[in-house]
C-alpha cells in the first residue's frame, strides 16, 4: 500500500512540475492544482501504513490506530489549498480579460505596451 | 495569568479587521478605529520586550491542551521585537496612507486587509509548531495577495501572477516539509523537535529536512535564485502598502530562517548553513545589480530589499552567537529604513507626478525637510556610520572576517559601495538637479506631502536613535540571541520538566 502510493505521489509530482513549467498559465493552473494534491498526499501517507490499523473511533484493546494527526493537518491544508486555488482561477480570469492572452511569453513581453492610453484593452 | 496575554498580538488585529468589516462607511469611525487599534498594538508588543528581557518565554496552551499536543504560541524576546517591529510599520504605515489619500478614495477594503495581514504576520511570529507557521503563512500570503491585487490596474496586474506562483509553490513544498518533519521527528512542536535532534544526529533525513526548508524559506525571503517574484510585483502596490510589504513581509522569512535553524533544527547542519551563506552572498550582489539597471524610485528600491536579506541571510549561515545577534540588529535596522524609503519614494512621486528618475527633479529646493530625511535614511542603507546601517554590517563583516569567509565579505563591501551608488542616483536625479534641466514640474500646492513628510521624519528620528543608540539595542539582540540558542531553557519552558 505504501509503495503504491509513494508511486502516486511521485507521479503526481512529476506531472504537476511538466506542466507549470509550460508557458500557457491555464495549464500553470492544473498544475496547481496537481501539485497541491501531491503535496496532501505526502502528509497522508506520514500516518504510515493503514494495514492492519483502525480508524481511531472506538477505544478497543489490543488493536492499532492509524496516526490521526496528518489527517486533521491534511483537512486544514485542503480548506486552505481550495480557497488559494479558487483565488487563482479569479485572478487568470481577470488577467486574461484585460490583457487578452493566457500565454505567459506575450504577456510578460519586453516590448508589449499597454493597448491604450487609459490601460483599457 | 499574563500566559493569556500571548493570545493579544493576534486578537487585536483580527478584532479591529472585523470591526472595520462591520462598521460601515463612516469615514469618521474608520479613522479612529484603525489608529487606536495601531497604538494599543505597538504598545501591547513594547510591553511584551519589557516582559520577556532577561526572563523565560511567555507560553500559552491554547485550550488549555500543553505541549507538545496543542497549539502553542510562545512569545520570547525576538518574537517581542518582531511584533515591536511590525506594530509601528503598521502605525506609520497608517499614517502615510491618511496624510496620502482622502479616506473616499482608499479602498474600503485595504484597512481589513492590512489588519488580516498584521494578524498573520503575527501568528507566524508567536507560533511554536511547524504547522502552525504554514498556517500563519497563509494567513498573511492570502492577505497579501488580496491587497496587492485590490487597488492594480488592468496593466499592472498581471505582474500579481508571479507573486501568487512563486508562492503558492513555495506554500506547497512547506506543507511537504512539514510532513517530511513529522515522519521524522514525530512531531512538528519546535520544543520537542530541538530535544530530539541531538539522536538524529548524522541523520541525512535530517540534511533533506534543512535543504527543503533553505528553499522554501529561500522562496519567502526572496534569496537568489528565487526572488524573480518581488522587485515587480512590489512596484504595483499604492506606496504604504508598499511599505508595509517592503518593511516586513520578507523579514518574516528571515525572521524564520533565524528561528528554524537558530533553534529548531540541529545545530550540526553545515552544509545547509554553507548554502545559506553563499545563496545569501550571490543575492547581495545580483540584487544591488539590479538596482543599479533599474531606473524608477520603487524599483530600485525593491531590489534593494532583495540585497539586503542577503546581509541578514549571511549573518544566519555563519551560525554563531555573535551573527545572530548582527542579524537581529540588522532586522531591526532595516525594517524602520526600507518601511521610510519607500515612503520617500512615494512622496517624491506625488510631489513630482512620477517616481521615473528620468522625469523628476528640483526637490532639495522645494523641500530641503524631504531631502535630508532621504539622505540620512539612504546613507544608512548603504552603511555610513554612525547611521544606524553602519553597525549591522560592521558586525557581520566583523564576524565573516573572524571565521575566514574572505569571499563573503568581499562580496558585502562590494555590496555596500554599490547601493550608496544607486542610492545616489536617486539623490541626483530626484533631488539634487535642478527642475527645469529635464521640465519635471513640482506640485506643492498639492498639501498632502506635509503630513507625509512628517511621518516619514518621524521613522528618520527612530532611526537615527538606533544608529546612536546602537549600544542598548545591540545588547537587546544579544540577549535575544543568547534566548534563542539556549535550547535547554526553551525546551524545559515549552515542555516543563518532566518530559
Amino acid at each position: 500500500m505504501i509503495w503504491e502510493t509513494s508511486l502516486l505521489i511521485g507521479v503526481l509530482f512529476a506531472v504537476a512540475s511538466f506542466l507549470m513549467l509550460r508557458a500557457s498559465f491555464v495549464r500553470i493552473l492544473f498544475g496547481f492544482l496537481l501539485l497541491t494534491h501531491a503535496a496532501n498526499l505526502f502528509v497522508l501517507a506520514m500516518s504510515g501504513s493503514p494495514a492492519g490499523k483502525e480508524a481511531p473511533v472506538l477505544l478497543k484493546k489490543g488493536v492499532a490506530f492509524v496516526d490521526p494527526l496528518p489527517q486533521a493537518l491534511v483537512l486544514t491544508a485542503i480548506v486552505i489549498g481550495l480557497g488559494v486555488a479558487a483565488y487563482l482561477v479569479v485572478l487568470l480570469y481577470r488577467i486574461f480579460l484585460d490583457q487578452r492572452t493566457t500565454n505567459l511569453r506575450d504577456l510578460f513581453d519586453p516590448d508589449r505596451r499597454p493597448p491604450r492610453e487609459d490601460g483599457r484593452p | 495569568m499574563t500566559g493569556n496575554l500571548v493570545i493579544l498580538p493576534l486578537l487585536l488585529p483580527m478584532a479591529t479587521a472585523l470591526a472595520l468589516l462591520l462598521i460601515g462607511r463612516s469615514r469618521f469611525w474608520r479613522r479612529w478605529l484603525t489608529g487606536v487599534s495601531a497604538l494599543a498594538q505597538l504598545a501591547v508588543a513594547l510591553g511584551f520586550i519589557g516582559a520577556t528581557y532577561q526572563r523565560p518565554p511567555l507560553v500559552l496552551a491554547v485550550g488549555g491542551w500543553a505541549a507538545p499536543f496543542g497549539i502553542t504560541l510562545v512569545i520570547d524576546l525576538l518574537t517581542a521585537i518582531m511584533l515591536s517591529l511590525a506594530a509601528f510599520t503598521a502605525l506609520a504605515v497608517t499614517v502615510f496612507g491618511f496624510a496620502e489619500t482622502p479616506v473616499r478614495r482608499i479602498h474600503p477594503l485595504r484597512g481589513p486587509l492590512v489588519q488580516f495581514l498584521v494578524t498573520g504576520i503575527n501568528l507566524s511570529f508567536c507560533t511554536a509548531d511547524l504547522f502552525n507557521l504554514f498556517v500563519g503563512f497563509e494567513v498573511m500570503l492570502i492577505a497579501s495577495y488580496g491587497l496587492l491585487t485590490l487597488e492594480a490596474d488592468d496593466w499592472d496586474i498581471r505582474q500579481a501572477f508571479p507573486y501568487l506562483a512563486i508562492n503558492l509553490f513555495g506554500s506547497t513544498l512547506f506543507l511537504v516539509g512539514a510532513g517530511f518533519a513529522y515522519s521524522i521527528f514525530g512531531s512538528l512542536n519546535f520544543a520537542q523537535i530541538a530535544q530530539l535532534g541531538p539522536s538524529l544526529a548524522g541523520d541525512p533525513r535530517v540534511t533533506v529536512l534543512g535543504l527543503l526548508f533553505l528553499l522554501v524559506f529561500g522562496i519567502k525571503s526572496g534569496l537568489f535564485p528565487l526572488y524573480y517574484w518581488l522587485p515587480n510585483s512590489y512596484p504595483i502596490l499604492p506606496t504604504p502598502v508598499a511599505a508595509l510589504y517592503a518593511g516586513m513581509l520578507t523579514k518574516v522569512g528571515v525572521y524564520v530562517l533565524i528561528r528554524v535553524f537558530g533553534q529548531v533544527l540541529p545545530p550540526d547542519l553545515t552544509l545547509v548553513h554553507q548554502c545559506l551563506a553563499w545563496m545569501a552572498g550571490i543575492t547581495m550582489i545580483l540584487a544591488v545589480l539590479g538596482a543599479v539597471s533599474r531606473n524608477y524610485i520603487r524599483g530600485i528600491l525593491s531590489f534593494h530589499i532583495l540585497s539586503q536579506i542577503g546581509y541578514m541571510a549571511m549573518a544566519v549561515g555563519f551560525y554563531t552567537e555573535y551573527a545572530f545577534t548582527a542579524a537581529i540588529f540588522y532586522i531591526i535596522h532595516h525594517i524602520i529604513v526600507k518601511a521610510s524609503l519607500f515612503l520617500v519614494g512615494g512622496t517624491v512621486g506625488a510631489l513630482n507626478d512620477t517616481d521615473d528618475l528620468d522625469h523628476t527633479g528640483g526637490l532639495w529646493k522645494a523641500t530641503p525637510m524631504l531631502g535630508v530625511v532621504f539622505l540620512l535614511q539612504a546613507l544608512s542603507l548603504a552603511g555610513i556610520p554612525p547611521l544606524s546601517g553602519f553597525w549591522g554590517k560592521y558586525m557581520i563583516i566583523l564576524e565573516g572576517a573572524r571565521l575566514g569567509e574572505w569571499v563573503l565579505v568581499g562580496c558585502a563591501l562590494l555590496a555596500g559601495v554599490l547601493t550608496l551608488f544607486s542610492m545616489l542616483k536617486i539623490w541626483l536625479a530626484a533631488f539634487w538637479r535642478n527642475a527645469d534641466e529635464v521640465g519635471a514640474t513640482i506640485d506643492l500646492d498639492d498639501r498632502r506631502w506635509r503630513g507625509m513628510t512628517a511621518v516619514i521624519a518621524t521613522m528618520t528620528v527612530v532611526s537615527l536613535g538606533i544608529g546612536l543608540g546602537a549600544e542598548w539595542i545591540i545588547r537587546l539582540a544579544a540577549e535575544a540571541s543568547r534566548q534563542l540558542l539556549d535550547r535547554g531553557a526553551y525546551i524545559q519552558t515549552i515542555l516543563g520538566g518532566g518530559s
